[in-house]
């Protein structure tokens, strides 16, 4: 990574920070849609927390503060913390939520036990072991941004190179076991990943920031497609941007950096969430009203067009008593007719213009291909067993079954 | 009273009030909201700090709650939109309102002494030192607070019974027959993070993270029933507090500690030995029907040799 980090236009200092956490938010981007799929999101936590005992045995073990055996012991300790996990929900009918909760407790339970312990042997060193695991992004160095890379490296080549057995292995256990997939290889080597991840990323940026990172990248991506390997592609480069981002505005505001990442995050997962097209829940509300409007005008356009054919021109008070609406839903639907100009005001008498009558026929057809599809449809023998669109039947069906639809009305109709 | 009874005491009424609700908490596959109201509480007592200038438990304890109400709320709505899982929801909710708060200490806090482990993430060591003179009477706060909190929730859940019984279960069911599973979801979730809030001051968080998931996950696996698995729930939370502080005291540890450990130690005797879905119990049935299969089989081969 040096090359990189020398490349930025910024100081040394900054440059490891932005380049760590772009490496960093790659690798939890990437191993975190592994988590999060299959409903593990938290993992990320609970890991955090187990990785305690390890670390207050590695303590009891070498009699001293050394960095190397400190981050073995908590990286077995999340092994041992990520296979019991993933071994409760395996063997009983305890839910990933659950085992995770029930992991994240017994294992910092038993890590402060263990504290208390060492506090009663008067070893003059164990002061600060439990703030051990809460790092500092800023205090990033060089190397532990090398190893954050290796990771994210390895970590990409295997998702790459064992897509389609992740795949299968992430939506459908059970078959992927019937067709022969390892299952438990597979598990056991992406829970690996992303253990080594979490206890690296711990180090160096805390729990708290591993945790959003994880959880992050994926929820955003998933709102943005439907297929897994687009969205890993888009969880490493969203990871990506929001590390570095982050960590240029916090070190720009001159504030700690792994607030400021998971509230960038945050910011962009829950803009994704609302915005999202086609998903979002404020595309959802948009595309819902515009729904509502158009089947209101064209009922109000169809209760025109019978009021027309049953007597003379109606004010609109007597379109209201005709059409059984609110008032304010037929003002409405008149106000959109007036604007597509489908309608023509006569003093205060309503009128279809030329096109509003083309439009009025064009809905009433629509209405009555609708009852027929509902009254005849099992008459047809369609393609497949996909329903037709109500909206747009004579598209969906195709013009020949549209026709035989018709027919059966036109048969069924007394003459 | 001795110092024994009222950290035993003051643990059991916090394991009642939290194992109250945890199984629900476990049924909804909510079960780390407790974990979530623990971190998210953080901005909270930071804001209480600025505003008021104090450190008065009363305080403090409001802004958590605020804070705490936010938390749950969020999770939910963020929920109710569909578009992201439960467990995701929460992933993402507490890491920025705790980013919120480390923020606020860096910002505004950062020279004075706001020590967290002695403000909200309480000791429960120091339960009988902590008391509060009633009319003449000298009563011991953690243990009248929790005694509240847990009567609290026992007339909420007996009030709610059904209704948390059938939105827990079949959601969709329970919205046909006009019972609104989100109103029902959001009394619990404040009632948890009422509950969590208040359970800190006396035990600590990760006691209260511990008794809310485990007994509720250890009395899942040992029955089918709501109504037993919810008094199971309670009692293991009484046995940890009792087993436990007896562990702590016998080894000189962390009590919380020594009590979340006893938790677990039941959970695992659950997740072995219990009668139905326990691993023994089920190998024991897979081994008894396997031999069941092998017999009729063996005597189908010995019918068709003496026909033939």
């Amino acid at each position: 990574m040096g090359p990189l980090i020398d490349l930025l236009p910024l100081s040394y200092t900054e440059s490891v920070v932005v380049v760590g956490a772009a490496v960093l938010g790659v690798a939890a981007g990437v191993l975190g849609a592994l988590a999060v799929l299959p409903r593990r999101s938290l993992v990320g936590d609970a890991l955090a927390h187990s990785a305690l005992p390890g670390v207050a045995i590695a303590f009891l073990v070498t009699g001293a503060r050394d960095p190397a055996s400190l981050l073995v012991g908590a990286a077995i300790a999340g092994l041992i913390g990520a296979f019991m996990m993933v071994g409760i929900e395996r063997t009983s009918r305890i839910r990933p939520d659950a085992a995770i909760g029930v992991v994240l407790s017994s294992f910092f339970s038993l890590g402060i036990v263990l504290l208390t312990y060492i506090g009663t042997t008067g070893n003059a060193q164990q002061a600060g072991l439990e703030t051990y695991l809460f790092g500092q992004a800023a205090g990033l160095l060089e190397r532990d941004v090398n190893v954050m890379a290796v990771i994210a490296a390895l970590s990409i080549a295997c998702v790459v190179l064992a897509l389609r057995v992740i795949k299968t292995t992430l939506f459908d256990r059970s078959f992927a076991a019937s067709v022969g997939v390892p299952v438990r290889v597979v598990e056991l080597a992406t829970t690996a990943l992303l253990v080594a991840a979490i206890v690296i990323g711990l180090r160096a940026v805390g729990a708290i920031l591993m945790v959003a990172m994880l959880i992050v990248p994926t929820v955003t991506a998933r709102q943005l497609t439907h297929r897994l390997g687009p969205l890993l592609a888009l969880a490493g480069v969203i990871g990506a941007s929001v590390g570095a981002t982050g960590a240029l505005l916090s070190s720009r505001a001159e504030i700690p950096t792994g607030p400021v990442i998971v509230l960038v995050g945050t910011a962009v997962a829950v803009a994704a969430v609302l915005l999202a097209p086609g998903r979002g829940v404020v595309w959802r509300w948009a595309h819902r009203r515009r729904e509502r409007r158009s089947a209101l005008s064209s009922g109000v356009l169809i209760d025109l067009e019978t009021a027309l054919h049953a007597g003379p021109p109606p004010t609109v008070d007597e379109l209201v008593l005709a059409s059984a609406r609110p008032r304010g839903d037929v003002r409405r639907g008149l106000r959109a007719l007036d604007r597509a100009g489908l309608i023509e005001r006569d003093d205060d008498r309503l009128r279809l213009s030329e096109s509003g009558a083309a439009a009025a026929h064009a809905a009433l057809d629509e209405r009555r291909l609708w009852s027929a599809w509902l009254e005849h449809g099992w008459r047809l023998d369609l393609g497949d067993a996909r329903e037709p669109d109500p909206r747009d039947l004579r598209r969906t069906l195709g013009d020949e079954l549209t026709d035989r639809l018709l027919g059966f009305d036109a048969e069924a109709a007394p003459s | 009273m001795s110092d024994a009874m009222i950290i035993v005491l003051t643990a059991g009424l916090t394991a009642t009030a939290l194992a109250l609700l945890g199984p629900f908490l476990v049924l909804r596959r909510v079960a780390l909201m407790g974990d979530a109201v623990s971190h998210a509480v953080l901005p909270g007592i930071v804001a209480a700090f600025l505003v008021f200038q104090t450190r008065a438990p009363l305080v403090v304890i409001l802004g958590a709650a605020a804070f705490a109400l936010i938390c749950v709320l969020a999770i939910e709505a963020l929920r109710g939109t569909g578009l992201v899982a439960s467990d995701a929801a929460i992933g993402l909710v507490f890491p920025a309102l705790f980013a919120l708060g480390v923020l606020g200490i860096h910002r505004y806090a950062a020279n004075i002494h706001l020590d967290l482990d002695s403000t909200i993430y309480g000791e429960i060591a120091f339960a009988p030192f902590r008391t509060l003179d009633l009319g003449g009477v000298e009563v011991v706060r953690s243990v009248l607070i929790m005694g509240v909190v847990a009567a609290v929730n026992l007339g909420l859940i007996t009030l709610l019974w059904k209704e948390l019984k059938v939105t827990s279960f079949d959601p969709d069911f329970a919205r046909s027959i006009r019972f609104s599973p989100t109103v029902v979801a959001r009394l619990l979730l404040i009632a948890v993070a009422v509950t969590a809030v208040t359970a800190f001051e006396s035990v600590g968080a990760i006691l209260v993270v511990a008794l809310l998931i485990v007994p509720a996950a250890a009395a899942y696996l040992m029955t089918d029933r709501l109504v037993a698995m919810v008094a199971i729930a309670v009692a293991i939370g009484w046995v940890s507090s009792v087993v436990g502080y007896a562990g702590a005291v016998e080894v000189d540890a962390s009590i919380a500690g020594a009590m979340g450990l006893t938790a677990a130690v039941i959970f695992g005797i659950a997740l072995l030995a219990s009668p139905r879905h326990g691993l023994i119990a089920r190998a024991v049935r897979r081994a008894r029907t396997r031999r069941a299969v092998e017999r009729a089989l063996a005597e189908e081969r010995g019918a068709q040799g003496a026909g033939a």
